[in-house]
């Protein structure tokens, strides 16, 4: 069925829903009203208000009580409204969460559901991509889809996995991007996806800038250019990106977070350590500088990632 | 996102703006102005709405309504223009061209290549793989540097471009280089040409059944009754001395293991057919075996050659020096011919007679051939 | 709202215990008190990797509480709380391996001191941040909930805690929800070197009232009104009554740790509350009732050393192993049952 990224993971989750009576939701509106962003439109009356809670204020009381409920044997799905929030519940997450496992010998399958990403004139507090703050924390796994079909796979093996598990959905990709997407439930493993093939150079990004990546690349007809969507953060497809590193030995990483300590420098990183005998040329990152994203369009076209920019990292990396 | 656009001074397009996070289009619910409406900045002029919200949208300059571009009902996607207002005042244009990005100074792709000469560990391994040298190798990268695509350019040009690296000669045997010799010094002398004519073998083939022989000895026959008729074919020439034979020294080319030989009947005239074929087959034994005396090779006035058993029907012969012609028979092959009016199978063998131009014109020799001709059509009377 | 009228005073002595629960209760304090005092005596012979906490003086409060528990309930147990895990049936040979830091301890080395819980016992090992745990507890009640299951959450923490911002976010969670849980606030007096009078405007008691949920105060001390407080608040809770907040007045013996003298705490202070000790008060009643106390103190001194000098002999954790187990894999095991030893839950 054609659906768009975000019923992609409206699906997800009422398949999860139906599917396994262990899983409920919690988050603030997601009930009555479906959601900040109608996400979970109609859960709440296909499931009734013990599975889609509506809480208070609280992320550290969401994420906190996920963890508590996952430890007696439920899945829980946290919604924190906008993944900047996630902020105000990182200590139940990193500190609690993240290292139960490891102290305790204690699993807690809890996926916390970030809607992150800019381009929408959210601003400092509505368009943050904080996903390299979890991939730092030890015991927790990040997954970051691009298309609707990873929407709801990844989502699905998300709530599967006993780990906790931060589930970036790009709020920008929600309805601008659709695509096929299979009925019946599937999960889609953490690993990366080559959208495109090419051995000349390798972009390697996720989320929303796939897409920026995939028209600068289709400007550039006749270079063959590979495109790699990382899909998983944590764990990342060390494979995937060594081999890309490899077979076109020119790469070019691409982050919609900032550029510090983004995933982009980690993966820059491992490259430049394991596949350094097969470049040639230097690894080039394109990302939003370190600042908060500004409000106005102009000033926030001007610091996220953009086609252009793209493009000609490609083209001066090609040339060298 | 702005929501008019200014396209010529007055005129303002009215832009459905985006009414959310993740808002992509939306639906014009109710045109609350018609075109040729006065309308005031601010002014609700339509109604929109999204799946998250229903909203007005205000007017974004005073002036009239002149144009709507999208009706109720119509879904768009964010940004189309759904109307024209023109202006009664000038405006300045507020919509400011997009910036370029001032992040390329301290964010920019600024790649610096290395130093001459240096090349990348992937570079240098390809081309000891390759074997490639990188001395020989034009980079095209930044700043000269040679680039993986240039090594691999480079092998591919070596691959065309190579020599072909013959393998090492073998020394011609000593027959080799003599009949080479002997083959090349004849056509350096001689002024060769060659005639052919094509001869019902039926009269032949009859014959030599009966007399239980090949063609060979009975074409031999025919070749020497005729040589009788053209004594200019029978003789030697050596550069202006001409010496026309009374007695035909007949030479037949034998091929032997690694070359060829032409032992010579002596005063073949006088041999019957059969004792043709019997000198012949004796001489060809012995010539195989390696046996013949020197002067059984020497003085040969014409020579005679049948390659024709490996299907080939004609040939260039040259002519054994110092004589003046050679006679070549190839195979005999059955085809379709005219006869009369009708098409009949028969046995045609192509008759090639090289000739010297220095003693000879080729009127002679097309006489010749077609006597020869006569008379082995008409063999034993038939 | 509901005003400080609406709390209750727990009464000593309810009748709910039998002698073998009362002998019981005792044992456990014991029990806490000579392992904390032998893991407090390998501490100072440099035995003890990093630091040390005590809940010496704040033994009736986690073992009269907890022993309020069925063997389904779980509990979140903070850093005064040793005799909860020792009434849930972790061993006190466990318990001092673990303060070693032994691969045998319950914590395999990867935690220590007082960041302890075997998770086979339905009991969840404490975070540094001290609310994190209410939170935590709050999610288990709401599943019970959910599940109509008649479980209830058992969670500890202190005076200071009750500031920070997730302690607020869990009750008020608590509240809206109806979870079956029991908050045991024990106010000691000190957050480290805090006294309460700079850590709230407020009794804390009345911050039940705040967010609309019941509230009890009980002698900290006393280790039978601190059972009945619970196990009323239990009843209260599976009966749909929603949670409660028992604030049990204690007062912590020790430093915040075996680093801190404490010398910010005025000495009448420790006087008064010396005299006043929980194990004193049980060890009364018992003789009144003609139970041997000597025998059994002799007894936990005895399992004690034998504890003490088996957790030495222990081996260390293998350093290849520091970088194992980060995730889990397959099917993940829920938390466990611990042993419930109320008389009254037989049957």
């Amino acid at each position: 069925m054609q659906l768009t990224y975000l019923e992609a993971i409206t699906d997800a989750l009422r398949c999860a829903l139906r599917d396994d009576e262990r899983v409920f939701l919690l988050g603030e509106d997601i009930g009555v009203m479906g959601g900040a962003f109608k996400v979970t439109a109609g859960l709440f009356d296909e499931f009734g208000p013990d599975r889609v809670i509506d809480t208070p204020i609280s992320e550290e009381a969401i994420v906190g009580g996920a963890v508590g409920a996952a430890i007696v044997g439920m899945r829980p799905v946290c919604e924190m409204q906008f993944a900047d929030f996630v902020a105000c519940g990182f200590d139940q997450l990193v500190n609690v969460a993240g290292k139960l496992h490891y102290r305790l010998g204690l699993a807690a399958p809890i996926v916390l559901r970030l809607p992150s990403g800019g381009g929408v004139a959210g601003g400092p507090y509505h368009s943050a991509n904080p996903e390299a703050w979890f991939v730092h924390a030890p015991g927790l796994k990040v997954v970051a889809p691009s298309t609707a079909e990873d929407a709801k796979g990844l989502l699905l093996a998300a709530i599967a996995d006993p780990n906790p598990v931060v589930f970036m959905e790009h709020k920008g990709l929600y309805r601008r991007v659709r695509g096929e997407v299979p009925e019946e439930p599937y999960e889609t493993p953490f690993e990366a996806r080559t959208v495109r093939d090419g051995d000349e150079l390798v972009v390697i990004t996720y989320g929303a800038m796939v897409h920026a990546a995939l028209a600068a690349i289709e400007q550039l007809d006749g270079a063959s250019i590979r495109l790699l969507d990382l899909r998983s953060l944590e764990p990342l497809d060390e494979e995937a990106i060594l081999a890309a590193a490899r077979d076109c030995s020119k790469v070019v990483i691409v982050d919609e977070a900032n550029y510090s300590c983004a995933i982009g420098a980690q993966v820059s990183s491992l490259i430049a350590e394991r596949a350094f005998e097969d470049l040639d040329g230097p690894i080039i990152r394109v990302a939003t500088p370190d600042v908060p994203i500004p409000f106005a369009p102009e000033l926030e076209r001007a610091v996220l990632p953009s086609v252009e920019r793209i493009r000609a990292a490609c083209e001066e990396l090609l040339a060298y | 996102m702005p929501t008019e656009r200014t396209s010529a001074e007055n005129r303002v397009e009215v832009l459905l703006p985006s009414l959310g996070i993740s808002v992509v289009e939306g639906t014009i619910v109710r045109w609350r102005k018609q075109a040729g409406d006065a309308v005031v900045y601010e002014e609700p002029i339509c109604d929109i709405a999204t799946d998250k919200i229903e909203s007005e949208l205000p007017a974004p300059a005073t002036g009239t309504l002149v144009e709507i571009l999208v009706e109720e009902g119509e879904t768009v996607d964010v940004g189309t223009a759904l109307a024209i207002v023109e202006t009664d005042q000038e405006r300045a244009d507020a919509i400011a061209a997009q910036q370029a990005s001032v992040l390329d100074a301290a964010y920019g792709v600024h790649v610096q290549p290395g130093e001459e000469g240096a090349v990348s560990p992937v570079v240098a391994r390809l081309a000891q793989d390759l074997g490639v040298d990188l001395a020989t190798v034009k980079g095209t990268g930044a700043g000269g540097r040679v680039r993986k695509q240039d090594v691999i350019a480079a092998a591919e040009h070596d691959k065309l471009a190579a020599r072909y690296e013959p393998p090492p000669p073998v020394a011609l045997s000593h027959m080799r280089r003599s009949i080479g010799a002997h083959m090349k010094r004849s056509l350096d002398t001689a002024a060769t040409v060659t005639s052919w004519i094509e001869v019902d073998f039926s009269a032949i083939e009859r014959t030599r059944m009966e007399i239980g022989t090949t063609a060979l000895p009975i074409v031999a026959k025919a070749t020497l009754q005729t040589l009788a008729e053209f004594p200019d074919l029978n003789a030697w020439i050596d550069g202006e001395r001409f010496t026309r034979h009374e007695t035909v020294n007949l030479g037949v080319a034998v091929a032997i293991d690694g070359g060829l030989i032409v032992p010579v009947v002596r005063s073949a005239q006088e041999l019957s057919v059969l004792e043709l074929a019997s000198a012949i087959r004796d001489l060809a034994q012995r010539a195989r075996s390696g046996e013949l005396a020197p002067d059984e090779l020497a003085d040969g006035t014409f020579t005679i050659t049948n390659p024709g058993q490996f299907g080939t029907v004609m040939a260039t012969p040259v002519i054994s020096q110092p004589q003046v012609a050679i006679l070549d028979i190839e195979a005999i092959v059955r085809r379709p011919v005219a006869v009369e009016d009708e098409i009949a199978i028969r046995p045609i063998c192509i008759l090639g007679l090289s000739w010297d131009h220095r003693a000879l014109d080729g009127a002679i020799a097309a006489r010749f051939l077609g006597a020869l001709r006569a008379r082995l059509e008409a063999w034993g009377g038939g | 709202m509901s005003t400080l009228d609406e709390t209750e005073v727990a009464e000593r002595g309810a009748p709910a215990l039998e002698q073998a629960d009362r002998i019981a209760l005792f044992r456990f304090m014991a029990l806490q008190r000579a392992v904390e005092e032998r893991g407090l005596s390998l501490y100072k012979q440099g035995k003890v990797p990093g630091s040390f906490y005590d809940g010496r003086g704040q033994e009736a409060t986690c073992v009269g509480a907890t022993y309020a528990l069925d063997a389904a309930d779980t509990v979140c147990p903070l850093i005064r709380d040793m005799g909860a895990h020792l009434v849930r049936g972790t061993t006190p040979l466990a318990i001092l391996a673990h303060y070693l830091g032994r691969a045998g301890g319950v914590g395999r080395g990867r935690d220590g001191n007082v960041h302890i819980g075997e998770a086979s016992r339905g009991v969840v090992g404490m975070t540094s941040m001290l609310s994190d745990m209410l939170g935590v507890a709050v999610g288990m009640a709401l599943a019970f909930k959910l599940r109509g299951e008649r479980r209830c959450a058992l969670a500890f923490f202190g005076d200071g805690a009750t500031s920070v911002g997730d302690w607020h976010e869990a009750v008020n969670f608590a509240a809206v929800q109806d979870v079956p849980l029991v908050m045991v606030l024990e106010n000691n007096g000190y957050a480290y070197s805090t006294p309460t009078s700079a850590q709230f405007k407020v009794d804390p008691l009345q911050r039940a009232a705040a967010y609309g949920i019941r509230g009890v105060a009980v002698d900290g001390n006393d280790v039978e009104a601190v059972f009945e407080a619970t196990r009323e608040a239990r009843a209260r809770a599976l009966a749909g009554g929603g949670p409660t907040l028992i604030a049990a007045e204690t007062m912590r013996m020790h430093g915040h740790g075996s680093h801190d003298d404490a010398r910010y705490v005025p000495p009448e202070l420790l006087e008064y509350w010396a005299a006043r000790d929980p194990l004193d008060l049980q060890r009364r009643r018992l003789v009144e009732l003609g139970v041997d106390v000597a025998a059994i103190e002799a007894a936990v001194t005895a399992e004690v050393a034998a504890a003490a000098q088996a957790a030495v002999a222990m081996g260390a954790p293998d350093p290849a192993s520091a970088t194992t187990g980060v995730y889990a894999t397959g099917e993940p095991a829920v938390l466990g049952r611990g042993e419930a030893h109320w008389s009254g839950f037989c049957s």
